[in-house]
């Protein structure tokens, strides 16, 4: 059994010698391209799940990289090889059902390599434990995210909703940076570890910028409120890459990171109520904005940023198990949701909603799945996102605001109103597309049922998940049993309040005849909705205010050598100027 | 008089030639007199190498970085006046005006 | 004294150099700076490098810049304004160099005695063999390109004259 290092590395360098192996095979042989696809995630995946037992709280693999960027340290913790798990089997399975639904396409080179390329990078983020390094894999995973986005290429808004993911994810990205360099400048290294250890060290300022900037670049990368413009438009990319790379796996990137830093910012002072806050709005918002979208992509995508709300919110009232709890449900029932939508899509050739219904009879077994991952999205009991969502409705109610707990109340009732909404749309009713669908493909189906017995089960290791969690969640926090929890929740007030949230939205679906009249009269938000809030008329705002002042500036460049060098020149009195004046 | 040191008159030399070069760089219009300027320029930053090696008691680096310069420079200089021969070939002025075409 | 007369002189060609119209005249004035910049460089103790400065400097680019200018062609010798105002640009040269020397000038030391630690040669092609290799592979770079543009040039002027 190799050791904990060189899996460590493993988990990494296969899927990235996976994405050189099928970049060189070239796309005349798409057979081999998907083989070697299948087989490489399996491989990363195998890697990941063998350092489960193997894991350690101590800095694994020092190496050094020259006095500027510090050591190449990896700390495979309870949280990081948790993560790098769900990354890479998610990923194989991602994988797996790309061998169908990619069947025919072109450049699957291209594709192929990024997916893994992006595997073995979110692996490293979570692994590594230098914030150098962090961030390095932070812009790889967003790079591949762009490249995956736009992969049809030829279609203008793929290509748009890409450039729009990278500039919100890279601005974003600009807050971590920023919390690296003061870390560097305040403790003379990167390493994380250190830092977690004895945060106070730092003047609270520069603490405080820290949490803030995190924050930020959180929230940037999990489409959390004010960025969650561009997880919606991200949903042009092929199903599987939405499945894995913007459900299961990079936005979770943003909710790692804040609870990876938790104990470092707790004591910053108004940074929980900031992180609360984001979460309970983007929850709300989000919820409200999947009741009144028809595409059945944007659906998920915003059911997504609401239920990243959710785990934001749990951190930001200090419960990191129950985010991780429901960050380990959510993976799997959303990736389910999004690869079976994508075995409805490849049939149907549409995501419109409207144009489906009455695929039930035709599709019996996506029909099953799919209500599976709903029912677990809604929060209905027995299912793993019950017992991960009143967990968090339960931490946040003991140690974050009323209202922001009320919000989350009112979102999971919208929650369970949307479900029903789109599982309704799809496969009830009359059929609409005149055309004869085929079930999902042999691939699909291997991909999809284990994800579904995933959702059913992945609950009873709630007790084991928090001990494998371990240090990593803050101390006084810590989990008994999978029978305790279970009937700690079960029995809490909360639980029954939720329940009861959750049974009115389903009745809300249940009667929408006799309730039009109030859906009706809420008809203006239901407008404000489809229009994002405003979101989306800032976005058009900052982009055009951009090119505004970039086209008055151009008038500096007027490409002339002499000017060129009056320029030089002045810069150069300038800075001898500093230099005199600051030497005296 | 003969301690107006030597390492006075090749700083005197060393800023006239910067300064010159300079003046001729933002002054004049015609492409190949730009060569001319960044020769004396590159003579002054030579002389300022060789002086600062003297200064700091590493001679043979200085020198030694002084000879790269010259080959750089040199190269420079023969493949701007190539370019300055195909520019005229091509457009038929040498004028920095009427070649700067990033204006509107 | 003969430093003091080297660098005025010095000082001087490079002034009508830049100063010049004619280009084949500014390119005999640069010829003379370059020489005398050899002279001062042998003044500082470092002979190799003058050697090749002046074979270099004074030699080869003047050719070149004669070969260039012969087929170029002379611009007619139209005293066109400068683009940037000449006051400013002589007000802002002068505010560098002025910066510069007094940054520069307090700190010259009177110069220590000599301790030739390694010979020239030994530094160059032992400590320093990165540079030389810089060195090579800039002069093939540079004379890949020249010929890459002059050929081009050729085969105009061929089609031209057809």
């Amino acid at each position: 059994m190799p050791d904990i290092s060189t899996l460590a590395i493993l988990s990494i360098a296969l899927p990235w010698a996976g994405a050189v192996l099928i970049w060189l095979v070239r796309d005349r042989q798409p057979q081999l391209q998907h083989a070697l696809a299948v087989v490489f995630a399996l491989a990363g995946a195998v890697a990941a799940l063998a350092m489960i037992p193997l894991r350690s709280e101590v800095n694994v693999l020092d190496f050094p990289l020259g006095s500027a960027f510090g050591q190449v340290t990896f700390l495979p913790d309870g949280l990081a090889v948790f993560l790098a798990v769900v990354a890479t089997t998610i990923g194989c399975l991602a994988v797996v059902f790309s061998v169908d639904y990619m069947k025919g396409e072109k450049q699957l080179g291209r594709y192929y390599a990024y997916v893994l390329f992006f595997i073995g990078s979110m692996v490293g983020l979570v692994l590594s434990s230098n914030l150098l390094l962090i961030f390095v894999f932070w812009e790889i995973t967003a790079l591949c995210s762009y490249a995956l986005i736009s992969f049809y290429n030829d279609d203008p808004k793929a290509v748009a909703a890409g450039i729009k993911a990278l500039i919100i994810t890279q601005v974003g990205g600009i807050g971590l940076l920023a919390g690296a360099l003061f870390l560097y400048a305040y403790q003379g290294n990167y390493d994380v570890p250190t830092f977690l250890a004895g945060a106070d060290r730092l003047p609270p300022n520069v603490l405080a910028l820290m949490a803030f900037g995190f924050l930020v670049a959180a929230a940037a990368k999990s489409a959390q409120f004010p960025f969650q413009t561009w997880l919606p438009d991200a949903m042009e990319a092929p199903t599987p890459v939405s499945a894995l790379i913007h459900a299961a796996t990079m936005v979770n990137a943003g909710v790692y990171l804040l609870a990876r830093f938790y104990p470092a910012f707790e004591a910053v002072p108004n940074w929980k109520l900031a992180v609360v806050a984001v979460g309970a709005v983007t929850a709300l918002m989000a919820a409200v904005m999947a009741l009144v979208s028809n595409d059945l992509k944007r659906v998920l995508a915003y059911s997504t940023v609401s239920q990243l709300g959710y785990m934001v919110y749990a951190i930001g009232a200090g419960g990191i198990f129950a985010s991780q709890f429901h960050l380990l449900s959510h993976a799997v029932f959303k990736a389910l949701l999004f690869l079976s939508a994508g075995a409805v899509i490849h049939a149907v050739h549409t995501r419109d909603m409207r144009e489906m219904g009455g695929l039930g009879k035709q599709m019996p077994l996506v029909k099953v799945v799919m209500i599976i991952g709903g029912l677990a999205l809604a929060g209905i009991p027995v299912l793993n996102g019950f017992w991960s969502k009143e967990l968090v409705l339960e931490a946040g109610h003991e140690g974050g605001p009323l209202w922001a707990w009320l919000f989350m109340l009112v979102g999971a009732g919208l929650t369970a109103l949307y479900t029903l909404r789109f599982l309704t749309m799809v496969f009830y009713g009359e059929p609409r597309s005149g055309q004869h669908v085929h079930d999902a493909g042999p691939a699909m189906k291997i991909a999809l049922v284990p994800l579904a017995l995933g959702t059913l089960t992945t609950w009873l290791l709630a007790g084991s998940f928090g001990h494998f969690l371990g240090k990593a969640l803050p101390a006084g926090h810590d989990v008994e049993s999978t029978g305790a929890l279970l009937l700690q929740v079960a029995t809490a007030p909360t639980t029954f309040v939720a329940l009861a949230v959750v049974a009115l939205g389903l009745a809300a679906w249940w009667q929408r005849a006799r309730l039009a009249g109030l859906a009706h009269s809420l008809r203006g938000i239901g407008t404000m909705a489809s229009n994002s809030f405003g979101f989306e008329a800032i976005n058009r705002a900052v982009v055009s205010v951009t090119e505004a002042s970039a086209e008055s500036l151009r008038t500096t460049h007027n490409g002339v050598l002499n000017w060129n060098v009056m320029a030089i020149l002045v810069g150069l009195v300038v800075v001898l100027a500093i230099l005199a004046l600051g030497g005296a | 008089m003969m301690s107006l040191s030597l390492p006075l008159m090749a700083a005197v030399a060393v800023l006239g030639l910067l300064g010159i070069g300079l003046l001729g760089l933002l002054v004049t219009r015609n492409l190949i007199k730009v060569v001319v300027g960044l020769q004396i320029l590159v003579k002054g930053a030579l002389l300022a190498l060789l002086l600062a090696g003297r200064l700091s008691g590493q001679v043979q680096t200085g020198q030694t970085l002084a000879l790269t310069v010259i080959v750089a420079d040199t190269i420079v200089s023969v493949v701007a006046l190539a370019l300055a021969v195909q520019v005229r070939r091509q457009f038929g002025t040498l004028d920095l005006q009427a070649l700067s075409t990033l204006r509107r | 004294m003969f430093d003091l007369l080297i660098v005025a002189a010095m000082l001087g060609c490079a002034f009508q150099a830049v100063r010049g119209t004619r280009l084949l005249i500014a390119a005999l004035w640069l010829a003379g700076a370059s020489a005398l910049t050899a002279i001062m460089m042998f003044r500082l103790g470092a002979p190799e490098v003058a050697v090749i400065e002046l074979s270099v400097g004074a030699g080869l680019v003047t050719v070149l810049f004669v070969f260039a200018i012969n087929i170029a062609g002379e611009e007619p010798p139209v005293t066109l304004r400068s683009l940037v105002p000449a006051p400013l640009a002589c007000i802002v040269a002068l505010c560098a160099v002025g910066l510069g020397a007094a940054m520069a000038l307090p700190n010259l030391r009177v110069e220590s005695s000599l301790v030739q630690a390694d010979k020239f040669a030994t530094v160059v092609w032992e400590h320093r063999s990165l540079d030389v290799l810089l060195q090579v592979v800039l002069i093939i770079g540079g004379v890949l390109a020249v010929l890459g543009l002059l050929a081009g040039g050729r085969a105009d002027a061929r089609k031209e004259s057809q």
